[in-house]
């Protein structure tokens, strides 16, 4: 049988892979919120607000988390956003600081040396993403016009934030030697990308080829991005800045065509939507169907069948643990 | 290509720099303020769809309804006493536990560039919220209620359920939101469903008519 490492390894590589990769099986490798490496003096020092809870993060963006929420929010009222006036961007955003001493890093290493890297990838988890950023900044509505009424601006901030996570990505690579990484940046609503191809390529695939590229040339195996949205029109973007594979993807995107077009260059991890089985009122049945459908029509190449939720969670007590195991009795049927 | 027909262009292309003079101009040259106004409606529909076919995305219909409102104001001192929101009230929020803003923005600025007048309630919107807005405001024709969470589905099916049952009336509901499907709608009981901005105003604009 072949470890979790493997089986993903074969499986997105076209060989020869002996059950479906289950979910995030592979990635999860600490005993963290998300089972991924979470926890570094970067990360410690920008707080992250517990469910039913607010905090005020290493941007200066006032972050809540509602209680029975997936996940946390920015506040955008005139009295927390940070960027009101995207010219002004100089004088208002400052990056949280990268430069602790090592004795801070230290306390964590032993944690990530632990990780039997054989069976699993060592991967850390990053959020929010460059796109991500910009939004928690300054609001989504201001973010998205200004990339037309200040593009200049807005390329500026972009290459300031993008500057600072290859900076902390220098870290990272130095301190933990991580395998993968696990990076959100939500492109998209459920039908259609935010953005057009066209602008995205101009503004958001710059910043991505450096972070990225800069993991990529410094050990990285694996780039996971997360994005639980319709991108199928980004792909050829995701390809040329290295994503492995793209989780999140959404029956929207019709994930079974994707696999046929870029199949070899990249991997889909999804296509079992949380729309559909994360709800009060789910039940076995309809996740059976679901999995089903999603092994079924996607296959056992290039895909990995997963909820779309960026996270081994879910809103729904009992329903990542039911789909895991529908995954499981596919397994069993079709290898 | 005529004054009133530049309009049109300008602001579906999301000039904001440019509608606010060229309606202007178009009012120097005798156009009258009724038809300069249903040019900019027109244009919003043709933004409108052309986002539903996904030939256009976010930011381009937010700069195009920015464009209009630059036109609006221009034109408002000329109109009628609420002419540009003939159609009627809209109430509009994302129900009680959602955090999303941007689908119902972009759902309140394409209804309001339909004609109707807006009062956006925000986020996290309780059901007594919707009542009490529906009760201070004149001639309200629609409340929409937005929900793009799993987790808020059976907050949205409570608010229609109140609302529905208040007593009050003249008015009809319709929802969207990510997980929200036509089937669903229905079951809660909203009088329409939209999946996206554009159909959400094309949407409006007949359930008024109706």
């Amino acid at each position: 049988m072949l470890t979790k490492r493997q089986n993903l390894l074969e499986t997105i590589r076209g060989g020869n892979p002996d059950r479906f990769v289950n979910q995030y099986e592979a990635f999860m490798c600490q005993d963290s919120m998300f089972g991924m490496i979470l926890g570094d003096p970067v990360q410690m020092a920008s707080p992250f607000p517990a469910p039913g809870g607010q905090a005020v993060n290493g941007w200066g963006v006032t972050i809540t988390w509602p209680e029975n929420l997936p996940g946390p929010f920015p506040v955008h009222d005139d009295e927390h956003k940070v960027l009101k006036d995207i010219t002004k961007w100089k004088d208002v955003v400052k990056a949280p600081r990268l430069d602790y001493p090592q004795e801070e890093w230290d306390k964590f290493i032993p944690g990530v040396k632990a990780i039997d890297r054989k069976e699993v990838f060592a991967t850390v988890f990053i959020a929010p993403g460059v796109f991500e950023q910009l939004h928690y900044l300054m609001g989504m509505d201001d973010c998205l016009i200004n990339f037309y009424e200040e593009p200049e601006a807005i390329k500026e901030l972009i290459d300031y934030i993008s500057d600072w996570e290859v900076g902390y990505a220098k870290l990272l690579c130095k301190n933990f030697h991580p395998d993968a990484i696990f990076h959100h940046d939500d492109w998209g609503s459920h039908t259609s990308s935010f953005m057009a191809p066209e602008m995205f390529e101009e503004f958001i695939l710059p910043a991505y080829r450096k972070i990225y590229g800069y993991y990529k040339s410094h050990g990285v195996e694996l780039i996971v991005h997360h994005s639980d949205s319709y991108a199928a029109n980004l792909v050829p973007f995701m390809i040329e800045m290295g994503i492995d594979i793209w989780q999140g993807c959404s029956t929207t995107n019709n994930v079974p065509e994707l696999i046929k077009e870029y199949g070899g260059k990249i991997s889909f991890m999804g296509d079992i939507d949380n729309g559909i089985v994360d709800r009060e009122d789910w039940t076995r049945e309809l996740i059976a169907h679901e999995v089903r459908r999603a092994c079924e029509t996607n296959g056992k190449l290039y895909f990995i069948p997963n909820t779309t939720m960026g996270g081994p969670v879910s809103s729904y007590p009992g329903v990542y643990e039911a789909v895991t195991e529908e995954i499981d009795k596919m397994s069993k049927e079709m290898f | 290509m005529s004054k009133i027909e530049e309009v049109k262009s300008r602001v579906e292309a999301g000039k904001t720099k440019l509608v606010s003079g060229l309606v202007q101009e178009a009012l120097d040259e005798g156009n009258s303020p009724n038809d300069i106004l249903q040019c900019m409606i027109d244009g919003m529909k043709v933004v409108g769809d052309r986002f539903s076919a996904g030939e256009i995305f976010v930011p381009e219909m937010l700069i195009a309804a920015k464009a209009m409102k630059k036109g609006v104001e221009v034109l408002e001192p000329h109109l009628a006493d609420g002419a540009s929101t003939s159609l009627g009230t809209c109430i509009i929020g994302t129900v009680e536990g959602d955090l999303h803003d941007i689908g119902k923005n972009l759902v309140s600025l394409m209804i309001g560039s339909a004609g109707f007048h807006m009062v956006d309630l925000g986020v996290d919107v309780p059901a007594a919220k919707f009542f009490d807005a529906i009760k201070q405001n004149k001639n309200v024709k629609l409340v929409a209620c937005s929900g793009l969470l799993t987790t808020t589905m059976p907050a949205m099916k409570e608010t229609v359920k109140a609302i529905k049952n208040s007593g009050l009336t003249g008015f009809k509901v319709i929802v969207g939101g990510a997980p929200i499907t036509p089937e669903y709608a229905s079951e809660i009981g909203a009088d329409a469903y939209a999946p996206d901005a554009g159909a959400a105003a094309e949407k409006a604009k007949e359930m008024v008519a109706a």
